[in-house]
């Protein structure tokens, strides 16, 4: 017993390390290693730009039926592919991991209307703003009660926001309590159900789901109750040369009329920032 | 109606995932297991150490931290390439399963009696024989319950996948919420349900089928 055990437990330790082994060596091929000088030298080399993204109309979304991510990020997405000379291949993340996906390289670049500010700022380098943004208060369409009148009228109500997200940052400036829910979605569901009062979401999505015609149409957005303003951006590992990559892209892409043209398909022509 | 069958369709190919996951655990989960089992009762001391300190390790902190772990961690702490998502979350399972099995093993083996090793040897088997063709097959038939509770166990734990985007069915209900339907999310229930009804079954005929000697 004690010479099997000996030689399954001997076999059992080589097992674990040829596994690694090989399990290393076909990935390392494909070059996506963190280290390399030049971020856009090691994505031309892999052939791809692995673009982070969340389910997020209308920035990136897929049609009823289709396969296809489209949307105004999307779509700009991929023409800044192109540009690189590779195919930009989308992947759904999980948004408060979006940080360890670029660090580790499993993604290239965050591109799906990320507001810009401190946490962003110290997780990854940011390309220039392209898109205005807004957090806005959304309530049951039958809440008739004035919330224009500031942070006052706010505190009454129960409020839900996406855990770390603009809106939750934009409540705890004004001290107003909120429960933290991990997507703006389950923000909306919270509403919807009833279990919270309101909830602050992006205008761009809120725009997008809430009110009539759209998925949410038992809810709108509360009048007045803009509680901050914010840009997008798009983000890139730190230090990383797809920044200037990106920033001349975009200027090139703004001055040629795609960036505007590419905006009004999707609606959100009034939020682009001029360059 | 043709939401509910879109829906149905759409945590269908989630459930094919969950499903893969759930097999290619089974499959190289339990070989592991016995050979974590064999090193926890080895009689050579630093070896018993080390494999119970690792099942420590692993029983000893939760599965989702640890799927964090083997899918960012290479690329996080060497700057190494990343392994595919899916194959991450295989291997994480396969080690924390077969942990698991390994002490499910080992309640098994030591309960069969001495006698049947003495009764082996008196028969002239040699050891490997006596384990093989005495007491394995009443192994088998003792550790069939909590084996049944921990594959059921699997089968839930895969959705803690979903962490590192691999997209198995709660992701795939999840995703309708954005959608403005919520019901896909709560829907996901009766694939789980289905899939543990089946295992039940199964393992309630696996229990008949060894049932052929008493001990």
């Amino acid at each position: 017993m004690k010479k099997l055990a000996l030689v399954l437990a001997v076999v059992l330790s080589l097992c674990c390390f040829a596994a690694c082994g090989k399990e290393a060596a076909p990935t390392a091929t494909d070059g996506s290693s963190t280290t390399a000088a030049s971020d856009v030298a090691a994505v031309q080399a892999k052939g791809k730009m692995v673009v982070g993204i969340t389910d997020f109309a209308p920035m990136d979304y897929k049609d009823e039926g289709s396969d296809e991510w489209i949307g105004f990020d999307a779509d700009m997405a991929k023409a800044f592919a192109e540009e690189l000379g590779v195919e930009a291949e989308f992947i759904e993340i999980n948004w408060d991991k979006k940080s360890m996906e670029l660090e580790t390289g499993a993604i290239d670049v965050v591109w799906n209307g990320m507001t810009y500010d401190d946490e962003v700022a110290a997780q990854m380098a940011t390309g220039t703003p392209y898109c205005k943004n807004a957090q806005v208060v959304v309530v049951k369409a039958e809440n008739n009660t004035d919330l224009s009148g500031g942070v006052d009228a706010l505190k009454a109500l129960s409020f839900v926001a996406e855990n770390g997200s603009a809106g939750a940052k934009a409540l705890e400036a004004e001290q107003i309590a909120y429960t933290a829910v991990d997507t703006q979605a389950k923000a909306l569901m919270e509403v919807a159900s009833g279990s919270a009062d309101a909830c602050v979401i992006d205008l761009l999505m809120a725009g997008a789901m809430v009110g009539e015609g759209t998925s949410y149409d038992n809810l709108k957005i509360a009048e007045g109750t803009e509680l901050t303003s914010e840009e997008y951006v798009v983000g890139f590992r730190k230090g990383s040369d797809m920044v200037e990559a990106f920033n001349s892209f975009w200027k090139k892409a703004y001055d040629a009329g795609t960036v505007k043209a590419t905006a009004e398909k999707y609606d959100v022509a009034q939020n682009i920032i001029p360059q | 109606m043709t939401d509910f069958w879109s829906v149905t369709l759409k945590l269908l190919e989630g459930l094919l995932t969950t499903g893969e996951l759930f097999l290619l655990t089974v499959l190289f989960a339990v070989p592991l297991g016995l050979l974590i089992c064999f090193g926890a009762m080895c009689r050579f001391t630093p070896l018993r150490m080390v494999v119970k300190t690792a099942v420590w390790i692993v029983r000893g902190s939760p599965l989702m931290l640890q799927i964090l772990i083997v899918f960012y961690g290479p690329g996080l702490l060497f700057g190494l390439p990343l392994l595919p998502r899916f194959t991450a979350a295989v291997i994480t399972f396969v080690i924390n399963y077969a942990c698991y099995f390994s002490e499910i093993f080992r309640g098994g083996i030591q309960s069969v009696p001495r006698g049947q090793y003495e009764a082996g040897q008196v028969l002239g088997l040699t050891r490997v024989q006596t384990f093989f063709h005495v007491v394995l097959l009443q192994v088998v038939k003792r550790i069939v319950p909590p084996m049944g509770n921990e594959l059921i166990t699997l089968v839930k734990d895969t959705a803690l996948v979903r962490v590192i985007a691999v997209y198995e069915i709660i992701w795939m209900g999840e995703s309708y919420i954005k959608k403005g339907l919520m019901w896909p999310l709560f829907y996901t229930a009766v694939f789980y349900l289905v899939a543990n009804g089946l295992l039940t079954l199964a393992l309630g005929r696996a229990e008949k089928k060894l049932d052929y000697f008493r001990a």
